[in-house]
């Protein structure tokens, strides 16, 4: 579904200097599955999520999605990214709007439903996420748990083929973790194909189908969380894990 | 003279008090009149400014824009008023919309770099959620980054819209008789400097306390959605 073919991404310092962010990433991604992303700070895991729908624009390599090169000259990108949904760490919910607004924004002013049937599936969402009573209110007057769980809803108004998630629980106080996981869980469940770049090394353990572990830039580690957290083959690795676990 | 006498010199006899009210009334056309330019072109200037290609590199216009807001906030704008006057609109003979145009043009640069500031003082998640959700540069700017960055502008458009205010008192160069120049030319018909003088400073206060006034209770309105 999504291809990846030795992605590099580089971003200049303001001092100049070349920071080698992504040294040339090669994976593919299958319809359906649940890839979970690891790795320390600065490893370059949030910058190669972000290449997915091109928020970062790679330094070199292809994406390809749905056979489609998205990285090519005169790819509408807007049309892309319609059909991949992304979560951020901050929510991102528009502060000017109220929560339906914000969920019934996109899909109308894209033209893809009207009115009257992008609001019937935002109340169909918000109900399964227990929110349909805050339809109405600001995004200010939510908690951070609320907020994410309609953001997930937002871009699933959108009906995304895809979900990317960029460390969707590490803005929220700890009691509000469980219950986006919860949503992200169903999400799994129903069938949606995930990439998920996370430290909730429980989710990872229960969900993905896949675990990649980035350093450097690279992807050091892929396997199946099973084999990834009980036999963790490099030295990197086992570190990173004495550490979280 | 008494103080009483003085009084009915500077604005009663002659029925002078007249020629203070038009003044007035020229004083706000032309504020009125540059500042809806200022704000018009301010904010196309802005956009100019912060336009980058897909890649964040500048456009073109990002360079036009730099260079007006440079040479318009390098000169002074009575220089700016006098060119336009005797210059580059020398065959108009309507003085107040050379004057408002002048002062638009110039207010234009400051209003931008006031527009720019707001629309940068916007989260940049904002930004990036809407382009995620397949929005269009223009689409996120509309719906949701404008709206958002008009709450920032307008205490400090507040202020360049008084400034502005003011500033109008040097169309006396072109032969405005805007507040300013009548309070002077009564002033030197009647020999007596103070009571005009500071019956305009006291006209231009008021205009402006109002003005402040008005603009709290707008801006108490645009913070309604930060309520908790």
């Amino acid at each position: 579904m999504i291809t990846v073919k030795n992605l590099c991404k580089e971003f200049i310092d303001p001092d100049g200097s070349v920071n080698k962010v992504l040294t040339g990433i090669d994976y593919e991604i299958n319809k359906g599955e649940k890839i979970v992303i690891v790795g320390p700070s600065g490893s370059g895991k949030s910058t190669f999520l972000r290449c997915l729908n091109l928020l970062e624009r790679p330094t070199s390599g292809n994406i390809i999605f749905d056979g489609e090169d998205i990285t090519a000259k005169g790819i509408d990108i807007n049309k892309v990214r319609q059909r991949m949904g992304m979560v951020f760490q901050n929510f991102n919910l528009f502060n000017n709007l109220t929560v339906m607004k914000n969920i019934t924004l996109a899909p109308v002013k894209l033209g893809i439903m009207n009115e009257k049937e992008a609001e019937n599936a935002a109340y169909g969402l918000l109900k399964r996420v227990n929110l349909v009573d805050k339809a109405d209110v600001y995004p200010a007057s939510l908690s951070g748990g609320q907020k994410q769980r309609i953001a997930i809803v937002r871009s699933l108004c959108m009906n995304p083929e895809v979900m990317l998630f960029d460390e969707p629980t590490s803005a929220l106080d700890p009691e509000m973790v469980g219950e986006v996981l919860d949503v992200m869980k169903k999400l799994a469940n129903a069938g949606m194909t995930m990439v998920v770049v996370t430290h909730e090394m429980g989710f990872a353990r229960e969900v993905a189908t896949k675990v990649l572990f980035f350093d450097e830039g690279q992807i050091l580690e892929e396997n199946t969380p099973e084999e990834f957290f009980e036999n963790p083959q490099s030295k990197r690795l086992q570190e990173f894990l004495s550490k979280v676990l | 003279m008494t103080l009483s006498e003085r009084f009915e010199a500077a604005f009663i006899t002659g029925d002078r008090w007249k020629l203070y009210l038009s003044g007035v009334g020229i004083t706000l056309e032309i504020a009125l009149f540059a500042g809806i330019l200022g704000i018009i072109i301010g904010t196309v200037i802005a956009l100019m400014k912060l336009s980058t290609t897909e890649e964040g590199k500048p456009t073109v216009f990002t360079y036009i824009a730099t260079a007006y807001i440079d040479v318009i906030r390098g000169t002074p704008s009575v220089l700016q008023l006098l060119i336009m006057w005797f210059i580059i609109m020398a065959s108009s003979n309507n003085g107040v919309l050379v004057a408002s145009l002048s002062f638009g043009i110039n207010s234009g640069a400051y209003v931008s770099e006031i527009v720019r500031g707001g629309i940068l003082a916007v989260d940049k998640g904002q930004r990036e959620a809407g382009r995620s959700l397949g929005l269009s540069t223009f689409q996120t700017y509309r719906y949701i980054i404008l709206p958002q960055a008009v709450k920032n502008v307008i205490p400090p458009l507040g202020n360049e819209f008084i400034t502005l205010i003011k500033e109008t008192a040097i169309v006396g160069y072109v032969s405005l008789s805007d507040l300013t120049r009548v309070a002077n030319q009564v002033a030197s018909r009647t020999y007596d400097a103070f009571m005009p003088l500071i019956g305009a400073a006291v006209i231009y206060f008021v205009i402006i306390k109002v003005l402040s006034m008005l603009l709290g209770k707008l801006e108490r309105r645009m913070r309604k959605s930060d309520n908790r």
